[in-house]
């Protein structure tokens, strides 16, 4: 009896919390996006006019494209940096590990709203960095204030410690001693590392860039306080949908969009990647 | 269902455990049920205890707030809300039965009337409304009339246009007493808008219009000219200045903050905005704290768009007892030594006449003697299409 009523009771739990929270949510959205609105009216007609307005419109495809163009950079970049701080810590942090990598985990003490305040002011007109070329004489740089660079900056900032503590907690796991063997048996650190450290963490590191690219693809409040008149994303464009046009109905067909498309590049990864090659530890040993 | 053994023994005397058992549940499902009703319940013949506004934040100036529920023993809860349209969708997803007061603008008070998502109020019982700029008073300033029944449906406290605020020192009065300065690549990458679709479009609307001739030409509608009711070729010529205007925007700002720092920095020259940040930038002006001259032009020649804000009494207000609290609201509310301080806090212009008790200085600013103006104003309105402006808006950005 006990031994039904666990797996029952941890997977139903679960279950139950994804259905009611997840999976209702999105049938919702699915089905008032094949409605349409009429100067903040819903009309229950249904048919597939939001979609048609999706692919017709070229606007939505470009923020959309902007959108994926924006993760793609920031998650690499994320990435990029994320990996030497991660392996940095696991080699050089001794009895401050923790405390090295809860430090990462101090700026989501705050709200994302305030994060992304602060760092307008931080690349704003008056902000510190402009601030202090001005003081000097030189002219403010434009290029950190309200463009896709501004944005890009938010993004890596926004997401960054998500990055580091994933890649990090991969390399807690990698058995350091492979590469004592390999080096033992000639390998250069280089190679050891190429061929040993990074294709053994690279689960770990898919999830850090799959962790950072998906709130990226549909991201709101960076673009809107960052970004200048070019730096429309589609995930700002979604919201405007829910706020001031009250074309929820749309919002809803873009809403079905982003997610088919999240889906979409989560299966051509998994396909693209040998798990059993990566590092992955979760088939079991049978 | 199979019966247990302690009930086949005595059915007739139901067993301690599900006797209790059932008692617990049942006690445990009406207590919850009336812990989660309560909110909602109340008998008729009792007093109110608290008065729900859906309002923007700005307004909710605590000590007078504090001093109505120390009058009437009752709690003030205000929700804030950003646009009119998020006020009014979420009056329509069943808010008029979680609000008693409404803050809009413009025609929006009109749309909720015609939607009876507002009931008429009693204007003798807010003697304070006898207190407004003529231009105000409901035989000139229609918005708030029921012209069916002659009722009202609602108390206008503070107004203001869609002007622009200009650094002196750069921008010449000439240009920017038209809407054309906003489109002048002399000011290119020194330039700001709001973020807000609907003042973009409709501003650019009027511009349209002047240049394609057919703001003074009869209308499809047989109306006058209204910058929310454009025709599509009106809206074609729009999306193309839009686009055009982008490239000379530094960005659109979000919030009034932004908007001072911008000016302020001297990142950029002129913006459209509410003469709120013109206000404070004035104030610090004259305390010494920055040494640039801003100005702002109130109505560009080609016409201007204007706002009146006003207090509502959402249709879910039945009982005579929270009826009498909303009228005696908004009469505390738009009691000059209340609405002066308000519009201080805010940096808005009252509909009150102030003059008795402002300063010469304080006049000038919050435009006491201006008031008229308002008249040639295109008040705030619902776009005759917002699946139509949202487009134009989404190409404009994309673009």
């Amino acid at each position: 009896m006990k031994g039904r009523v666990a797996p029952a009771v941890f997977l139903g739990i679960p279950t139950l919390f994804l259905a009611a929270l997840f999976v209702l949510p999105l049938l919702s959205m699915l089905v008032l996006s094949v409605w349409r609105t009429e100067n903040y009216h819903i009309i229950r007609d249904v048919s597939f006019h939001n979609y048609a307005v999706l692919a017709t419109e070229g606007a939505y495809m470009t923020f959309l494209m902007r959108s994926l163009v924006m993760a793609t950079a920031v998650s690499a970049i994320c990435t990029l940096i994320a990996w030497p701080v991660a392996y940095g810590i696991t080699l050089y942090g001794g009895r401050y590990k923790l405390l090295f990598t809860l430090a990462f985990a101090v700026p989501f003490l705050t709200g994302e709203v305030l994060r992304i305040i602060a760092l307008q002011g931080l690349l704003g007109p008056l902000g510190l960095l402009n601030g202090v070329l001005l003081a000097l004489g030189a002219a403010p740089l434009r290029v950190i204030m309200y463009t896709n660079v501004a944005s890009a900056i938010g993004l890596v900032y926004l997401y960054l410690p998500i990055v580091v503590t994933v890649i990090y907690l991969s390399l807690l796991n990698f058995d350091q001693r492979l590469i004592d063997a390999a080096t033992i048996f000639g390998a250069s650190p280089a190679r050891a590392f190429f061929e040993i450290t990074w294709p053994l963490n690279l689960f770990g590191t898919l999830i850090g860039f799959a962790l950072c690219f998906i709130p990226c693809l549909s991201a709101t409040l960076a673009p809107r306080f960052l970004g200048g008149p070019n730096g429309t994303l589609y995930g700002m464009a979604m919201a405007q949908q829910f706020g001031e046009s009250g074309t929820w109905a749309l919002g809803a067909a873009m809403g079905v969009v982003l997610f088919a498309v999240s889906v979409l590049l989560v299966v051509v990864a998994a396909r693209l990647v040998d798990l059993r090659r990566t590092g992955f530890t979760g088939f079991g040993r049978g | 269902m199979t019966k247990s053994k302690h009930s086949s023994s005595g059915a007739a005397v139901p067993s301690a455990a599900s006797v209790s058992r059932r008692t617990v549940l049942k006690t445990l499902a009406a207590g919850s049920a009336t812990a989660f009703a309560a909110p909602y319940i109340r008998p008729a013949s009792a007093a109110p205890t608290q008065l729900r506004a859906l309002m923007w934040e700005v307004y909710a100036v605590p000590d007078i707030v504090g001093a109505f529920e120390e009058k009437h023993k009752i709690k003030f809860s205000p929700t804030f809300f950003d646009g009119n349209s998020e006020a009014y969708n979420k009056l329509r997803v069943g808010g008029t039965r979680d609000f008693d007061l409404v803050q809009a603008d413009g025609f929006w008070p009109s749309l909720y009337f015609r939607e009876k998502l507002i009931r008429t109020i009693d204007y003798a019982r807010i003697p304070n409304t006898g207190k407004v700029y003529p231009v105000f008073k409901p035989d000139r300033f229609k918005l708030l009339t029921d012209p069916a029944t002659g009722g009202h449906f609602g108390v206008t406290w503070c107004w203001g246009s869609y002007g622009t605020t200009y650094n002196t020192a750069e921008v010449p009065k000439e240009k920017v007493e038209s809407i054309e300065v906003l489109f002048d690549p002399a000011f290119a990458g020194r330039l700001s808008t709001s973020a807000r679709f609907e003042e973009n479009i409709a501003l650019t609307g009027i511009l349209a219009a002047t240049r394609m001739g057919t703001k003074d030409k009869p209308r499809p509608d047989g109306k006058p000219f209204n910058p929310y009711v454009l025709t599509d070729e009106e809206l074609a010529e729009i999306e193309k200045l839009l686009i055009q205007q982008k490239s000379l925007l530094l960005t659109r700002y979000q919030d009034n903050t932004t908007l001072q720092q911008l000016l302020e920095s001297g990142a950029i020259v002129a913006a459209p905005e509410f003469a709120q940040v013109y206000r404070v930038l004035v104030q610090k002006k004259l305390k010494g704290e920055i040494a640039t001259d801003f100005a702002h032009q109130l109505v560009p020649k080609e016409g201007g768009l204007g706002w009146v804000d006003t207090w509502l009494v959402t249709s879910g207000v039945t009982d005579p007892a929270a009826l009498d609290i909303c009228h005696d609201f908004m009469n505390t509310f738009l009691a000059p030594e209340n609405i002066k301080k308000i519009s201080l806090i805010a940096g808005a212009s009252a509909t009150i006449d102030l003059r008795p008790i402002s300063t010469p200085e304080e006049q000038q600013l919050y435009l006491m003697d201006r008031t008229e103006e308002l008249s040639s104003m295109y008040m705030f309105d619902q776009p005759s299409s917002t699946e139509k402006w949202e487009r134009v808006w989404s190409r404009v950005q994309a673009a």
